[in-house]
């Protein structure tokens, strides 16, 4: 992967994007995700310095990122668990805009291509925000039209 | 099981992500039926508002990279649009207004293709339309000191439609009516130092008239409260941050109100903390006049005069969370006002609803016909704007597309599983639907490949653009930008054709 195009787009650092090649074991960090109910997709190990929305990309896992990792959209949201969620560093201010239009917004919400995986990540879980409806942004909620705004 | 050969009419994000998740669902091999998607813009350059809409600034440039949210969206989506239109099962063209010859054409120079050559072409239709119209305010009817943002939005992007610049060299002071992300883009072009939009995709000729502005304080009012107000933190971030411009603080009883949202939480601390430059130290300054409603405006007598806005005082009723009206009035003098009040669909479009003032959809974006019986259109489908009025960001765009897209896909293949990312847009539900009997409109039999005759001379004309047409004005685009380390120069459909016919 290209490093310019990954600064350009917004996507962590000089990390590698395809984790799997790294054969030694020691830096491999476990990730758990789960679906809106809990119940385990994957689990997948990654590479320091790799971010969430990336690696579920690279394992299949259905998670949307329509501004592919710059910031500007809240498709990517996931939830963590305040353990985890608490040893990352808190959301800017451009997260923090974003993550006002997550969908089933939480108090240990992220969006997923600003979590980047470090030693103290290891067996984290990132949940995907349940598939149903009403937020609202730029005009009132609408209890009946798919508004996802 | 037959072919889908779906027509789109419209070529902006909508269009492009259904489109997009249908390539990608169904593989191109002898294990599927056919697909084929042509997709018709009324525009020669496709992605709609991503292009048309968005407003070019940037906040801070930090390097040589863009910075600015909006941009990267804009780029990065893009690229999504770019690699479904090189799927050969996909055409794009541009430069076609599909419509009724009772109904002319918005821009001049598009060639005219009718609905009836869409509905016996093609099995399958998608209104993929947008809401291209502004609403506008019952008491403040256009005229030279009062114009549509959508005007001011087509300016600078430079829409084919266009609209004459604002007379900005006689204006000191903007009244903004409407507490939109629109109101504040509008608001945020006016005080941004042209210096600083030159690098980026503003095109020449609106420089030229940003440079000649006398804008001294843009007055951005709204008939509700900062809670009630739609815009979204990160534009009145970017407001805030304005580097020759600063915020007249809000009074503290306006202020002092109790959020229930974050984002509310959100907007009110950064209504508190004020403009990065204190006011009183810059000469080009803004406000946020909450509780104010036009009741109308006096136009002066002389050219270079002042008009006079009068504003209701309002409060919100806790009830009904309407606005209602003080008893309290004022009036502003202002050299230009400017609605925002939100968009809607074109009435004479085909299963126009005028009671949601777009078209009417079931579950999934299926077309419900209000003309005859409430009955829903067999094939017939409507995804983004045109179904659910014009709210919602891109994701939003993105994630009601992808959710018609296997509506389409459920309808068309038997046992097909619906992707569990995908939310099914629920529409206008289905109370008053007539479900037992459904309208057919399409042909299912049609050519698998043929184009609509009219739309082939227009191509042999070079009325009609394709997508690859469009790559090569992208490009030289981006190469004329280069010579005035410019992100783009755009080109007008005159120049474009010029360009397209000598290469």
């Amino acid at each position: 992967m290209d490093t310019l195009t990954d600064l350009s787009q917004g996507r962590g650092t000089l990390a590698t994007l395809r984790p799997g090649n790294d054969t030694d074991s020691s830096n491999r960090i476990k990730v758990h995700f789960k679906d809106s109910k809990g119940n385990l997709i994957k689990t997948v190990e990654a590479n320091e310095g790799d971010d969430l929305l990336s690696i579920a990309h690279e394992y299949d896992i259905d998670l949307e990122g329509a501004c592919e990792g710059s910031v500007a959209c809240s498709t990517c949201h996931v939830i963590l668990t305040p353990d985890y969620y608490d040893r990352l560093p808190e959301p800017d201010d451009e997260e923090n805009d974003m993550l006002d239009m997550a969908f089933g917004l939480t108090d240990t919400s992220r969006l997923g291509c600003q979590v980047i995986l470090k030693r103290e990540l290891d067996g984290m879980s990132a949940t995907l925000p349940s598939a149903t409806r009403n937020m609202f942004v730029d005009g009132t909620p609408a209890p009946f039209s798919f508004d996802c705004s | 099981m037959p072919p889908m050969k779906l027509a789109i009419i419209g070529g902006g994000p909508s269009a492009f992500y259904v489109a997009s998740r249908l390539l990608s669902l169904v593989k191109a091999d002898s294990t599927n039926p056919p697909l084929r998607i042509h997709m018709f813009d009324r525009l020669w350059a496709p992605h709609g508002l991503v292009r048309y809409g968005v407003a070019p600034d940037h906040p801070e440039v930090k390097a040589s990279v863009a910075q600015d949210v909006l941009m990267r969206t804009i780029m990065n989506c893009t690229h999504k649009f770019d690699t479904a239109a090189a799927d050969p099962r996909l055409k794009f063209f541009g430069n076609v207004n599909i419509g009724s010859s009772s109904t002319p054409s918005p821009i001049p120079h598009t060639l005219n293709l009718s609905l009836t050559s869409i509905l016996t072409n093609y099995t399958h239709l998608l209104f993929a339309t947008g809401c291209t119209l502004p609403t506008l305010h019952p008491f403040l009817p256009p005229s030279p000191y009062c114009l549509p943002a959508l005007s001011l939005v087509h300016w600078y992007t430079q829409h084919p439609s266009a609209p004459p610049p604002p007379p900005l060299e006689r204006t000191t002071h903007i009244s903004l009516i409407g507490n939109g992300n629109v109101s504040l883009d509008v608001a945020r072009m006016l005080l941004t130092p042209p210096s600083v939009l030159e690098k980026y995709d503003v095109p020449r000729p609106v420089l030229d008239v940003l440079n000649r502005s006398q804008v001294r304080h843009v007055s951005i009012f709204g008939r509700r409260g900062p809670l009630e107000a739609a815009f979204t933190a990160k534009e009145l971030r970017e407001l805030t941050n304005l580097p020759d411009a600063a915020m007249v603080p809000i009074r503290e009883d306006v202020l002092d109100v109790k959020e229930t949202t974050r984002q509310q939480g959100r907007i009110l601390q950064l209504l508190r903390k004020g403009s990065k430059n204190m006011f009183g130290m810059t000469q080009k300054t803004w406000s946020l006049d909450f509780y104010r409603s036009p009741m109308g405006l006096v136009l002066p007598d002389e050219e270079r005069g002042m008009a006079k806005l009068s504003l209701a005082h309002t409060k919100v009723d806790q009830e009904t969370g309407r606005a209602v009206p003080t008893g309290e009035t004022e009036e502003v003098e202002t050299s230009l006002v400017v609605t925002s009040l939100g968009f809607r669909s074109e009435p004479s479009a085909p299963f126009y609803d005028s009671d949601l003032e777009h078209l009417r959809t079931m579950p999934g974006g299926r077309v419900i016909d209000v003309g005859d019986g409430n009955k829903e259109v067999k094939n017939v489908y409507a995804s983004g704007w045109a179904a659910t009025g014009a709210k919602g960001v891109l994701a939003a765009t993105m994630m009601n597309a992808y959710g018609v897209a296997d509506a389409i896909l459920s309808d068309w293949l038997p046992g097909y599983q619906e992707v569990h990312t995908a939310m099914t847009p629920e529409g206008a539900g289905t109370d008053n639907v007539n479900l037992s009997q459904q309208r057919e409109v399409m042909n299912p039999k049609p050519d698998l490949e043929n184009v609509p005759a009219e739309v082939q001379d227009g191509l042999k004309d070079g009325v009609v653009t394709q997508y690859e047409d469009w790559k090569k004005v992208n490009e030289e685009e981006i190469r004329r930008g280069e010579g005035c380390a410019k992100e783009r120069e755009r080109m007008g459909w005159e120049e474009a054709r010029v360009f397209l016919k000598r290469i």
